[in-house]
């Protein structure tokens, strides 16, 4: 109960934090939705004279983009210094945390939360959801509601390992960002649209190397059962909650074998 | 020139950023054209546009859109820790020395991000020839001219920073506006009737767009001197206002400067 008293605490200060600068904030999250919509406003306006994608209208893709959304709301309030890590070392400011006594990852997950962000993405991912969810046919029933949860945790943990691992690496090399943005960025911007229009090697980045593939292609195909889901394994659709849990504990496990490199290195 | 040149080599000295520079450049192109041609489905051209025009609209965009990226953040900063005051003191005049930097690294870009993954694009697409060996000169101009609008909207921005706490907000809306409004995403041929009519009067058309069209072909004759007579009219409505606030904000910093 300790931590938890903790967490809320350190939730409480970011916001504060924030907070000194109201409007400059307010603006900066308004930048954030704007710039997120406008992959949105592209495809909108793509779909008024194309009418689908690989048999995905509209509300279908509005779905798609939501649980991406969604996710990452929720990923950069827990998981803001992981995604910051490599600075973070850099600057030092990894040895403070070393001093503390609580464990590190629990330190980094609630030291800092992107509250901007987090707002800006949040706003557009429920928005999204709100007008798309009624519209694609999806029976929202206890076992859809369940699974739809289910996804969302998937997808943060998911990203959430992803970014410890990005962050481990950093304790191997100076520069990992350039590595990042390739890898998580680039693949992030691509998994906004069914895969199933991709080249195989990009399908196969997403499904096996950067599985983006299971916070929102097959979470939407369980919901939405597209012909296009025919070129898949159908059985990706039924573990896609789970793989997040999964790549979250491997990359807790390559943490805890990469920051013990950091202690003999540091000393 | 001199700026343009020593930034150039500057960019030169991280190579493994421009290695990754390349290798992300080419999967960019390679995942938009795979989206173009979902959308193009089986059609073979949609109002008269083929996949080949779209897929070389996109490529020339991108690679223009790459290089016109730069530092927007740098006068704010100047401002900020008081740095600009030294700039005054030098014998070269601050916005020329910014535009130069700017365009430099522009160039840059063009010559080892853009060039090399056109090349990688090349091997699994075919992209439209240009139109003839005489619309490759009119294009480069159309390009420049373009690049000058867009550095011109920029830099009004960049001088709020005089009045204003941060201006990072305004330009990443600023940008939305433009990768939007000027077509980078979706060219604006498949825009809606209406939103085409009102940006024809917009300097968002004139960036890259027009140099496109011309690339393309589109353009020739009456129509082509027009769509350049916009663009330099753009610069010199753009360039008056940006002038304007750039001396009304040097004026302010001067006063507060006491």
């Amino acid at each position: 109960m300790n931590e938890l008293r903790i967490a809320l605490q350190s939730l409480k200060m970011s916001v504060k934090t924030r907070m000194q600068y109201r409007a400059d904030s307010l603006v900066a999250a308004l930048a954030v939705f704007i710039r997120e919509s406008a992959n949105i406003i592209v495809i909108y306006l793509a779909l008024l004279k194309f009418d689908s994608i690989n048999g995905w209208n509209v509300n279908e893709m509005l779905f798609l983009f939501s649980l991406l959304f969604l996710t990452y709301a929720l990923v950069v309030s827990l998981f803001a210094d992981l995604r910051d890590f490599s600075r973070m070392i850099r600057e030092g400011r990894f040895d403070w945390l070393l001093v503390r006594p609580r464990g590190l990852l629990f330190q980094l997950i609630l030291n800092n939360a992107d509250i901007i962000a987090s707002v800006g993405h949040g706003t557009l991912g429920i928005l999204l959801f709100l007008i798309s969810a009624g519209k694609v046919g999806i029976r929202w029933d206890f076992a859809t509601i369940l699974y739809y949860v289910g996804a969302i945790v998937g997808g943060v943990l998911l990203q959430g390992g992803m970014f410890i691992f990005f962050s481990s690496l950093s304790f191997y090399f100076v520069e990992t960002n350039s590595l990042r943005e390739i890898f998580y960025w680039n693949m992030r911007k691509f998994a906004g649209y069914p895969i199933s229009i991709y080249h195989k090697l990009i399908q196969g980045l997403i499904i096996y190397v950067v599985p983006f593939a299971f916070v929102n292609y097959f979470p939407a195909q369980y919901l939405l059962r597209k012909p296009d889901m025919a070129g898949f394994n159908e059985a990706y659709i039924y573990i896609a909650p789970f793989v997040g849990g999964i790549v979250y504990l491997a990359a807790y496990l390559f943490w805890r074998i990469s920051v013990k490199r950091y202690y003999s290195t540091g000393n | 020139m001199e700026f343009a040149i020593k930034k150039f080599q500057d960019k030169m000295t991280y190579r493994l950023d421009f290695f990754m520079g390349i290798v992300n450049t080419a999967i960019t192109i390679l995942v938009y054209l795979c989206i173009y041609k979902a959308l193009y489905g089986n059609a073979g051209e949609v109002d008269g546009i083929s996949y080949s025009m779209v897929a070389t609209h996109f490529v020339i965009t991108l690679g223009l859109s790459n290089a016109f990226h730069y530092n927007e953040m740098f006068l704010q900063d100047k401002i900020r820790d008081g740095s600009i005051t030294n700039e005054f003191l030098k014998p070269v005049s601050f916005t020329l020395r910014l535009f130069a930097e700017n365009a430099g690294e522009g160039a840059f870009k063009i010559i080892f991000h853009f060039l090399p993954a056109l090349l990688i694009t090349l091997l699994y697409t075919k992209l439209c020839p240009p139109v003839s060996i005489l619309g490759l000169p009119v294009m480069f101009c159309s390009v420049a001219l373009g690049y000058l609008i867009l550095w011109l909207i920029s830099f009004i921005i960049q001088t709020w920073s005089f009045w204003l706490f941060s201006v990072w907000g305004i330009i990443t809306i600023k940008n939305v506006f433009v990768s939007i409004l000027s077509g980078s995403l979706l060219p604006l041929w498949f825009m809606p009737e209406p939103l085409q009519k009102i940006l024809s009067f917009t300097p968002f058309e004139s960036i890259y767009f027009t140099p496109v069209r011309i690339y393309l072909g589109e353009l020739s004759g009456r129509e082509l001197l027009f769509a350049l007579a916009v663009q330099v009219l753009w610069i010199a409505l753009l360039g008056v206002i940006a002038s304007v606030f750039w001396k009304k904000g040097v004026k302010k910093l001067v006063v507060q400067g006491g």
